[in-house]
Formats: structure tokens, sequence, C-alpha cells
């Protein structure tokens, strides 16, 4: 196996863990939920139903948050190939593209309201990166890629881009 | 973002951002976002300052001038519902935006779609809030209180104005939680809890306070509009409902909400005296408990704003011995920004100026909350001008010359020039003057016995109130100089090196001025932590 000229590893920075974040959660619903609980008992009930709303919307927050912290993505370019290892929850997807019939693509055309998509793609497959960024680190991800797996039916001499910068 | 990239060294164009308008209408940058909630502030001071000008002018001598009593009325509400909802807090949650992420080393906000959201809330719940001037009956005249069943007298502006505190509220929310998470989850390695600068720390604990008071003025409004609108009785005292609930429940948020506006004010006096007195801030980890430690007790202190409505004698006691509780803390930060100057190379920029002025100013605002927390007292200054003289002290002074102070310590690190120093300083002093002498009289006024909210008053109010509008229209005026600094500054100002102050420390002096576009998409080293957290 050829040693990966360039190996790139995505990692979300998580500084809370899950054991903090259940923490810091059940506190937030403990007081919330207590003043509504307290409110409803003397029939002011529609506390309860917006306090319980807003602890939804809390518990997604962190709990998309967090999610970044199981996923490690690497991407491993050499002269023939671009191999991308998804880990979530220690279960690797590998994928693997001949780098000549590869090429980056940002589609952030779908909707200004949605998050753009990193993808690689070649032969009709599609392999999404990136997805956990945000909008401007992905948009920093694909310019440094683009370059380094070239065009469709190009490849630019790696060391050459490498050298470039 | 960790990017291990072992053996590239590719290079690219660092300022991917993008152009025109979408920039902002779909903008996830933490700055931009930043840059759009102080803007917006800067515009609704100066709607709710127009409004204010408007009271002034009616109340500059006895007898109506210029407005009949039902638009002074709905001016004070309003004025007071835009200065809180509109200026003072989007000014707060847009430095939050501009400097969290920066401070703690984080590329962006944690969930930066729904920062976008956030923000764009806002100018459609204002839309509608400004809207209620041109409705059938005018717009709500029964106060930011809002208390049944006056305020369910209004006319057609009433479900608009409910729409509208739900629409700031759910973009308040919104906020509180993206600043939560991404103070929770986003610092950078290295950068624990005990080594973040105090304006994130009071930031996330005004978060907590916000994500605790919201659903509770949500509901209560909520209650508001089905009295109103569906035959239900919560406050309604005709179907058995009760009215003075509805202010425990209201001063239940008000209370909190005091706070919301003047922790985040307390975490920039921390970071702008320690910079201009060349010392490390003294006492830091206890200006971290007793900023929790005011969040704490500003739960319980909701009563003392209607002791008047008759409660038991031991309700009374606890909340004025809670009330008075509150000074320990605050007191506690006094000294330590009164310690860290002692012995300091002490300069005096615009900045500095300002957190002094605060320093002063403020103190006063919590010597007459002293006054006003002791129970036989307060029946005395009740509804009067002593209350309106309190809480503008506090707010004006306190909340918006550290928002100015912000302003003049960070700009050069968000546009990378310089501004007019010697302008700033006039600005100063004609603000720290006027604001004494728009709001000292109205001291004297309340212990005379001038109710708050009336058109029109007795001939013995009148010289007070005479130099009290002409303090309010100096007051005013002056406040356009800020942001013709601004765009002065934007426009031709110097160039600022990286630490725009040779003392500044944190996170944020670490970036080159104007900070990038994007910052720290790689985590800042330990060492570069360990300089910033030099408190």
């Amino acid at each position: 196996m050829t040693e990966p000229a360039v190996r790139i590893a995505l990692v979300p920075h998580c500084s809370l863990t899950p054991a903090g974040a259940w923490t810091f959660f059940l506190a937030t619903c403990g007081v919330s939920f207590g003043v509504a609980a307290l409110l409803t008992l003397r029939g002011f009930w529609p506390v309860l139903v917006f306090a319980a709303l807003e602890m939804l919307l809390l518990g997604w927050a962190l709990y998309a948050s967090m999610q970044r912290r199981h996923r490690v993505e690497t991407i491993e370019i050499t002269e023939n190939s671009v191999a991308i290892d998804t880990c979530v929850h220690g279960a690797v997807v590998h994928t693997e593209f001949p780098r000549h019939w590869a090429q980056v693509r940002l589609r952030g055309d779908v909707s200004p309201l949605l998050p753009a998509r990193l993808l690689i793609e070649s032969g009709g497959r599609r392999c999404e990166i990136g997805s956990f960024l945000t909008e401007q680190e992905r948009q920093r991800l694909a310019a440094r890629l683009a370059p380094l797996i070239g065009a469709m039916a190009a490849s630019p001499p790696l060391d050459t881009v490498h050298n470039r910068g | 973002m960790a990017t291990h990239a072992h053996t590239d060294a590719v290079h690219d164009d660092h300022d991917h951002k993008p152009h025109g308008w979408r920039r902002w209408v779909f903008s996830t940058n933490h700055k931009d976002i930043g840059t759009m909630y102080l803007v917006f502030a800067c515009t609704m001071f100066f709607v709710g300052g127009t409004m204010a000008l408007i009271i002034r002018a009616e109340l500059f001598e006895p007898g109506l001038q210029f407005v009949d009593p039902q638009f002074f009325n709905s001016m004070t509400a309003m004025h007071a519902l835009v200065m809180i909802f509109g200026a003072i807090m989007p000014a707060w949650v847009g430095l939050a935006n501009w400097l969290i992420p920066m401070q703690i080393g984080a590329p962006d906000m944690a969930l930066p779609r729904l920062n976008n959201l956030s923000f764009w809330i806002l100018p459609f719940a204002f839309m509608l809030l400004l809207g209620t001037l041109f409705v059938p009956g005018g717009a709500p005249a029964g106060g930011w209180t809002m208390y049944p069943p006056l305020a369910l007298q209004a006319g057609d502006s009433f479900p608009m104005m409910i729409f509208a505190i739900h629409l700031m509220g759910a973009s308040s929310i919104l906020g509180a939680i993206n600043v939560v998470v991404t103070v929770m989850n986003m610092r950078a390695p290295g950068m624990n809890l005990l080594k973040m600068p105090l304006f994130v720390w009071t930031w996330l604990i005004t978060a907590y306070l916000l994500v605790a008071v919201m659903p509770v003025l949500a509901g209560a409004v909520t209650m508001l509009l089905t009295d109103h609108y569906f035959g239900t009785s919560f406050f309604a005292a005709s179907g058995g409902g009760d009215p003075v609930m509805f202010q425990h429940i209201f001063w239940f948020f008000g209370h909190p909400e005091v706070y919301i506006m003047i922790l985040p004010a307390f975490g920039v006096v921390s970071e702008i005296i320690p910079t201009f007195s060349r010392k490390p801030l003294f006492g830091y980890e206890s200006m971290v408990y007793a900023t929790a430690a005011i969040g704490f007790l500003s739960f319980i202190v909701w009563a003392h704003h209607m002791f008047t409505v008759g409660m038991p004698l031991a309700g009374q006691l606890f909340f004025m011995l809670a009330t008075m509780l509150i000074s320990v803390p605050t007191g506690v930060k006094i000294f330590n920004w009164c310690a860290t100057m002692t012995r300091g190379s002490l300069t005096f920029e615009p900045p500095m100026l300002f957190a002094l002025a605060f320093l002063f100013l403020f103190t006063i605002g919590g010597f007459s909350g002293l006054m006003l927390a002791i129970v036989p007292a307060d029946f005395q200054y009740q509804d009067s001008y002593f209350v309106v003289a309190h809480f503008h002290y506090v707010l004006v002074p306190g909340s918006l010359f550290a928002i100015v102070g912000a302003v003049y310590y960070w700009l050069p690190k968000w546009v990378g020039r310089m501004y007019d120093q010697k302008l700033a300083k006039v600005h100063f002093w004609l603000s720290a003057i006027f604001v004494n002498v728009l709001f000292f009289p109205q001291h004297f006024l309340g212990l005379a016995g001038m109710p708050r909210r009336i058109p029109d008053y007795a001939t013995q109010f009148a010289d007070w109130n005479m130099v009290s509008s002409i303090g309010a229209f100096g007051f005013g005026f002056s406040q356009l100089l800020l942001p013709y600094i601004i765009i002065k500054c934007v426009k031709s100002g110097a160039p600022a090196p990286a630490r725009a102050w040779d003392s500044a420390h944190g996170l944020e002096w670490e970036l080159p001025s104007p900070a990038p576009f994007h910052s720290w998409e790689t985590p800042p080293s330990a060492a570069v932590i360990a300089r910033g957290a030099e408190h």
C-alpha cells in the first residue's frame, strides 16, 4: 500500500462531556420545570407548555452539538486514489474513488436556507464529507481539496499542488 | 473543526465570504450576525430615544403642549419595550456574537443557522410592535408591564403586542440556547471554565437566566391573550381569576430580566478596567461566584416591585432582606474593580472613561435600589419619579454606558481601524454630564411626590422637570456622535494593530485586526490560551 501523500482528519471539537451535558440539561430542566410546576399547581398551566417547548429545544441543541463528538472523517489522497473513512460510533465506512476520475463539488444550490453539501464524486457514486462543519469551514475545506483532487479526468501532480502553497 | 493535515501545506484564499445582500440575509457567520444585531440595536436605540424625547418635550413644562394623554401613555409603554427588547438586549446579543467565539477560541457559534434565525425574527417582531402606532386605538398604553385589567382594554394593538413579545422571546431563547451550547461545548482545548474571560462568564449566566424565565413571560402573555379572546379567567377577577398573580408572574420574569441587561455589563467592565489599569483583574474567581450569586438571587426578589399590592408581613420581610442581600455580591464586584485600579498605571481612554462612569453611576442606581428595597420607604416611593430615576441610573449609565464602552474597546478589533479618541472623549463627557442632568433631578421629583406616567403635573414640579428635559435633549443629541465616530472610523481611521490596547488580554487580541472573517479554524495553542487567560 502506498503512503498517502495527503491525509486530512476532520474531528469536531467538543469541550463538553456527555455526563456534563446531561448534568447541565437536567439541572436546567429542574429549574425550568420546577417553576412551571409551581405555577401549574396554581392553575397557570400555559407556563408548563412553554417550559416544555423550551427544554425540548435546549435538549435538541445540546444533542445536535454533542453528536459532533462521535464522528471522525479521514480523507487520504494518493497519486491514484481518494479514500474516505467515516467513523461514526466506532463503525468505519470506507469509500474509495480513483483520483483521476474524481472531483470535489460543493452543492449549495438547493436552497440558501439549507446547508451546502460537500461531495466527492466519481462514476455516479458520491460521498459527503464535513457535514458537521460550519458553512465557512466547509467552503474552506472544499477550496483546499479541489486542487488536491483536481477536476474530473485530471490528476494534477500532488507534489506540484503542495509546492504551490 | 480540528483539521490535522500532516503533509498538506496548501494555502488558499482565507476570505471566503459571500457578497451582496446574501451575505447578510443568509449569514451564518457570528461576526456578520453580531454586526447586524448591533446595527439593529443602534437603530432601535434612536427610535426609543425619539419616544423618550417626545415624553420629555411634553413634560418640559406643566400643561398639555404637544401630545394627547393617550399618545403620551403609548410613548411611555413603547419607549420601554423598544429600549429593553430592541436596543439593550439585542446590543448584548450582538456583542456576544462578536466576542464569545473569539474569546473561547471557537470558529463560530455552535448552531449558526439558529443564530441567523434568532436575529431575523427581531425585525419582524419590531415591525409588528411599531405597527401598533398606526392601528385603531393606538399603540399599547398600559405600560410595558401589561398589567391586567388595564392592558386588556387596549384596542387592536393588543394581539399585535402579544405576538411581538412572543417573537422577541423566541429570538431571545434561540440566542440564549446558542450561547449556552457554544460556551459549554465549543471552548478550545485547554480553555477550562475558570480560564474564560468574565464577559463570557457573565453571558453564560445571563443566558441561563434567559432560558429559565422566558417561558414564564411567554405563558403570562398567552394567558392575557386567552383571557381577552377565549373567555378564560386566569387574571380576570370577574371569572374567579387573580390579577395580582399576573404581577407576581410578570416580575418573576421581569426582575431576572433586569439582570439579563446588567450582568454582561459587569463582564465588559471587568475586561476594560484591568486593561487600562495595566493590572490583572483583582479576584477573578470571586467575580465569577458573585455573578452566579446575583443570578441566583435575582429569582427570589421579584415581589419588591409590588410591595404596595399587599402581601403578608413575612413575605415583605423576605423580599426586602433578599433584595438587600444582592448588595453583597454587587459590593464584591465594586470592591474588586476598585482594587484592580489601586496602584495601577491608569490611563483614561474612552472605554475606560465609560467604565469608570459605569462604576460611579451604576452604584448610585444601586443605592437608590437599596432605598426602594426598604418596605416602609417603598410605600412612599412606589410609582413615583424616584423609581424612574433609579432604574434609569441602572440601565443608562449602567447597561448603555457599558455597551458604548464595549464598542469603543473592541471597535479597533472589529474594523481594523482606530477611531477618533478625542471625539469619543467629547461623546463621553457630553453623555456623562447630560445623563446626570437628565436623571438626577428625577430623584427630587419623586421624593417630592410626582407620580410616574403622567403627561401633566402640578406646578411645584416645574423647575426640575425643565432641567430634566434639557438634560434629555442634550443626552439624546450627543448620542448622534456615536454612529458618526463609528462611520468615520470605518472610512478613514488609522490602521489598528492586533493588540489595539497595549495591555489587553484575551484570545481576541491574539487575532489580527480586523478579525478575519473566519477565526480560530484551527484551535489556539495552549500557549496562546495561557497568554489570553491572564485575567
